[in-house]
């Protein structure tokens, strides 16, 4: 299991309350914080004030981002996210929303989120979700060193 | 989730012995998405863009999810996912990379160049079968792919 925790942005508190459940019936203990806007995130990733220990706001190993947020929209944040010149771009993205519009997944793709997964319409399909998430995501996959200087060009 | 998670999963992957198993693995896994097999970097990106042998896009549909060996004979790993960066109709296919390879440098690399996730190959037969189940449990079954019906893939 990786040390960073899940960062969880979304604003619905009913949706939060539903996927903290869910993660929490988990046999492993996965760390979920949660941040309830696009400004939040931003200021969390970049380590901005009041975020800026990271002992106490540790970096995340991966974001699940919502679309729909306050202030700052999830696409708005993916953008912000993609264009930064350090490492912290690397960082896996999963879009986690109720958007099933064409229109939404490609622009999230585009933007460069690794995932796009919708909420589903009940609490046993969410934690079938966070179980497959957390298996595949913290389990599977390698996630990336943040600690490594970005790369501009393939290597051969 | 829709018809797009059904299109071809495209295995780009240049050992025999490997592809071999992988396809086996698919088979026994009774993954649904037909597999479709190349072996170099060269393969890859003339059926990505739809040349040569894989201009019939009604024969060669664009993919749901690219499995992407990074050490290939020719263009190489990184360098094919840097092409597809560039290139509008590909950019926002799910890829995932499936190496040998899980230096720290290489998984960072690969995010860099627009990877959608790093899984490293397994040895025992057994093992890459769940691999192969935890890939098609999440990129086919839970993951939203995007819709890549266009202009440039009717077949026309």
């Amino acid at each position: 299991m990786p040390d960073g925790p899940v960062l969880l942005v979304e604003d619905d508190p009913a949706d939060v309350r539903l996927i903290q459940r869910a993660f929490g019936k988990l046999p492993d203990v996965v760390k979920v914080i949660r941040l309830t806007n696009g400004d939040e995130a931003v200021s969390y990733l970049a380590g901005d004030e009041p975020y800026d220990n990271r002992g106490t706001h540790p970096m995340p190993c991966v974001v699940l981002l919502d679309i729909k947020l306050p202030r700052r929209s999830g696409f708005e944040v993916l953008e912000w996210l993609r264009r930064q010149s350090t490492a912290l771009k690397r960082l896996p993205v999963i879009m986690l929303t109720s958007s099933r519009h064409s229109v939404d997944i490609n622009r999230a793709y585009d933007l460069g989120a690794n995932s796009y997964l919708t909420k589903p319409d009940t609490a046993g399909q969410l934690e079938e979700l966070a179980s497959r998430f957390q298996e595949y995501w913290l389990s599977w996959n390698e996630l990336p060193d943040l600690h490594i200087g970005p790369t501009a060009k393939a290597p051969r | 989730m829709t018809q797009e998670n059904y299109r071809p999963i495209l295995l780009v992957e240049d050992d025999p012995a490997d592809a071999n198993l992988l396809c086996r693995a698919f088979e026994k896994a009774k993954v649904l998405n037909r597999v479709i097999h190349l072996s170099s970097g060269d393969e890859a990106l003339a059926y990505m863009a739809g040349v040569k042998e894989y201009a019939d896009r009604s024969v060669y549909p664009l993919p749901a999810l690219i499995l992407l060996d990074l050490k290939l004979p020719g263009l190489t790993g990184m360098q094919l996912l840097q092409w597809k960066r560039a290139h509008e109709n590909v950019r926002r296919i799910p890829l995932v990379v499936l190496t040998g390879d899980s230096d720290p440098q290489t998984v960072a690399a690969a995010y860099d160049l627009g990877a959608n996730s790093y899984l490293v190959k397994r040895a025992k037969s057994s093992e890459i079968l769940t691999l192969v189940k935890a890939i098609d449990q999440y990129w086919v079954r839970l993951n939203e792919a995007p819709l890549l019906v266009t202009g440039a893939d009717a077949g026309t």
